[in-house]
């Protein structure tokens, strides 16, 4: 599987990713969103752990409530229930390697909830939580200049040690040559491996496909795991945006969504 | 005549510090943080959601029966009356931004005695005004029948009532997602349709449209007795603005929010009664509004608008008295798990289901006693029991507010303060407990009943419970 280098030693939820193991400052673990329902019964499904070894895992345990309800009501019953599972959740992630945070929060809008977490954290992707296997190789949907920076940092922060073939995937949209497309994916290439990726591990495609989201949900199927953009530039995020929401319920394995650049506060 | 609407009160200054309070409330204390998710335009329409059905739907025809285009004058006195409570509700509740409204205020304030009275009596106080909603929502579905032409051997109004309590409890049980949107939709929709309404309405009284319509006397022949009456029985329509602060658990920025909603709801709703009795009295005599009882205001729509308006009416009015009852079951069983929470009630009234993350203990306790109230089809008598029973609350909020100013415990430390506190929450104590005095015999008996018995539940169960001050 992964040559997860650390093992910092335990079972505790929160290891502190201080740089005494020398070659990864802290701020180079990019922050990775992980939201689960853990009342409705969701956990880490398996390969999570290996996909975010190398990642600063935020583990957001929620509870959505009825209007009716008061929050604090959920708290006071549930709270201790979903902590400790929480916990559980937590050290198994931080088993293979990941520095993890958690938070329990109960909420009347999940949306609101996760939107907050990922200002917070500043968080450069949100899990979407299915399983994988094994994590060998991982397509990464670009589609344009904009907020790429974003992108390849998650990538290489998470996979640059770990082994993982990437393939960089982009398809073109109108007006564009395949040139042009080819260009664009080798900037990316060139700065992931700036980044410290094997060059031997970056693959690069460019394709013509009317419907991107069919394209790239045909092509996750031979991957493990697909990262992705976030959609619709709105003024609210929807952090499971109809694309990535549909990849990830075709494509059935792990898919991260790639979070746009929040404004500063 | 429309000068009787109290805007001179100022509306309170925009808060702008960080609420340090409502982050400890919120923190993690190790079994997880909460989510605060109403803004100020939800809190705005929780408030003007759960009153407006009752003061433009329901009251104007009774209301005018007994005193005459002055009824105008009681809904402003009500007015009045709330937005003296309103104001130190407000500081109380940003000091306690927690569910429970003003339960929590109280029983943290004056003690376990008084907090025990008030919940129970809030519980009890929201069963009447839901009960009392629902027998309106009945009038106005009741009405559809009457415009669609279908004659019924009875007055369908009670039995169509409790069908609708039967149905938003059970509704409310399985736990109906982010109701809060269509609150939110519904109380717009409102708005819209009465302002158009209204502005109308005011424009072809004044003489716009055509002749001036003749005045009738102000005042009602018994002087200001009839007027004062009126003032307790449509004080009904004020009980809103309290149901914004037993979300005040849910409520972003609670400084800033809680007091803009809850004084701004007031203030809004009170414009929108006045106008109401102003253009349903120039439209018909009082006498006959009284007999077109609960449904008054479509018959006005018809007079100026014709079956259109008369069809919008009764739409709105469907729409708003849902609302309100809707809003009022919900914040009874939220006042259920506060005293339940504190240990004034067993525990097991608090319970939530994991199915659907609903109380459905106290749904139950609170709309089992609203299906069986309704059945009584006594508006005004469930309408003033309600009222007496939070008046009862308020009166004791603007006491916990000058005797947490008085003896100012280190905890108490409130972001919005009240202006002219002392004098504003004497004034206000005063007239809700002098408005009770106004009401039927027989509510105020129901009333004293349920707070003698509530007081006896306390003595029974509860006296180990020590809440003041816990916080």
């Amino acid at each position: 599987m992964t040559e997860t280098p650390t093992d910092d030693g335990g079972e505790q939820a929160e290891t502190d990713g201080q740089t005494a193991d020398g070659d990864r400052p802290e701020s180079a673990r990019p922050s990775v969103l992980v939201p689960l329902e853990v009342l409705e019964g969701e956990s880490p499904p398996p390969g999570t752990p290996e996909l975010l070894a190398n990642a600063r895992v935020v583990l957001l345990g929620y509870h959505v409530l009825p209007d009716q309800t008061a929050t604090e009501q959920a708290r006071e019953q549930f709270g201790e229930t979903a902590m400790s599972k929480l916990d559980e959740f937590a050290a198994s992630l931080a088993a293979a390697g990941a520095d993890v945070e958690t938070r329990l929060v109960f909420t009347h809008d999940g949306e609101t909830t996760i939107d907050r977490l990922i200002y917070e954290y500043d968080c450069l992707a949100v899990l979407v939580p299915n399983s994988a296997e094994r994590v060998e190789s991982v397509l990464v949907a670009l589609r344009g200049t904009v907020g790429v920076g974003r992108n390849t940092r998650l990538v290489a922060g998470l996979f640059a040690d770990a082994g993982v073939d990437v393939t960089l995937y982009h398809a073109l949209g109108d007006g564009e040559t395949p040139d042009d497309g080819k260009s664009f994916l080798n900037g990316v290439r060139a700065d992931l491996v700036e980044r410290g990726m094997a060059p031997d591990r970056i693959e690069t495609l460019v394709e013509d496909a009317d419907v991107p989201i069919d394209a790239i949900a045909g092509r996750a199927e031979s991957h493990d795991a697909v990262v992705m953009g976030e959609t619709d530039p709105s003024v609210t995020t929807f952090v499971f945006g109809m694309p990535s929401e549909q990849v990830a319920e075709r494509f059935l394995g792990p898919v991260l969504v790639v979070q746009r650049e929040r404004p500063e506060e | 005549m429309d000068g009787s609407e109290p805007s001179d009160v100022t509306e309170p200054p925009d808060v702008e510090v960080p609420d340090a309070l409502a982050d400890v409330v919120d923190a993690d204390t190790g079994e997880g943080e909460l989510e605060r998710t109403i803004g100020l335009v939800g809190g705005l329409a929780i408030g003007v959601g759960t009153m407006i059905g009752a003061g433009i739907f329901v009251f104007p025809g009774l209301a005018a029966e007994n005193a005459g285009p002055a009824a105008a004058l009681s809904f402003a006195i009500g007015a009045v009356v709330a937005l003296l409570v309103a104001l130190p509700a407000s500081e109380l509740a940003t000091a306690m931004p927690r569910s429970g409204g003003g339960y929590f205020f109280i029983s943290r304030g004056l003690g376990t005695a008084a907090g025990a009275v008030v919940g129970i009596g809030l519980w009890l106080g929201l069963v009447f005004a839901s009960a009392f909603y629902l027998v309106g929502l009945g009038s106005y579905a009741g009405q559809v029948f009457l415009e669609a032409g279908i004659a019924l051997p009875i007055d369908p109004a009670v039995p169509l009532g409790v069908a609708f309590g039967v149905g938003l409890t059970v509704l409310s049980l399985f736990g109906t997602e982010n109701t809060a949107a269509l609150q939110n939709a519904i109380v717009i929709l409102l708005l819209v349709i009465l302002t158009l309404f209204l502005s109308y309405g005011s424009l072809d009284a004044l003489g716009v449209f055509g002749a001036e319509s003749t005045p009738e006397r102000f005042f009602p022949p018994g002087g200001a007795l009839p007027v004062l009456q009126t003032a307790a029985l449509v004080f009904t329509s004020y009980l809103g603005f309290a149901q914004v602060a037993t979300v005040a658990g849910d409520i972003r920025e609670p400084s800033r929010n809680l007091p803009l909603a809850m004084v701004g709801s007031v203030l809004l709703v009170g414009v929108f009664y006045v106008v109401t009795i102003f253009v349903a009295t120039s439209a018909f005599g009082s006498g006959r509004l009284g007999e077109f009882g609960e449904t008054a205001m479509v018959e006005v729509a018809r007079a100026f608008i014709g079956f259109p308006g008369a069809l919008a009416i009764v739409i709105a009015g469907l729409l708003a008295t849902f609302s309100s009852a809707n809003a009022s079951i919900l914040s009874a069983s939220r006042a259920v798990y506060a005293v339940s929470r504190d240990g004034v009630i067993p525990g097991v009234a608090s319970r939530l289901n994991l199915a659907y993350g609903t109380p459905h203990v106290a749904l139950g306790l609170a709309g089992g006693p609203i299906v069986v109230l309704a059945a009584t089809g006594q508006v005004e008598l469930l309408a003033e029991v309600a009222s007496f029973l939070h008046l009862v609350m308020y009166g004791l909020i603007c006491v916990a507010l000058i005797r947490l100013r008085r003896e100012d415990p280190p905890w108490y430390d409130p972001s919005f303060r009240c202006p002219a506190g002392f004098a504003v929450a004497g004034v206000g104590g005063i007239a809700s407990f002098a408005l009770i005095a106004f009401m039927q015999l027989a509510s105020i008996g129901v009333g004293i009943a349920v707070m003698v018995a509530a007081y006896g539940w306390y003595r029974y169960y509860a006296t180990d419970v020590e809440l003041k001050g816990d916080f």
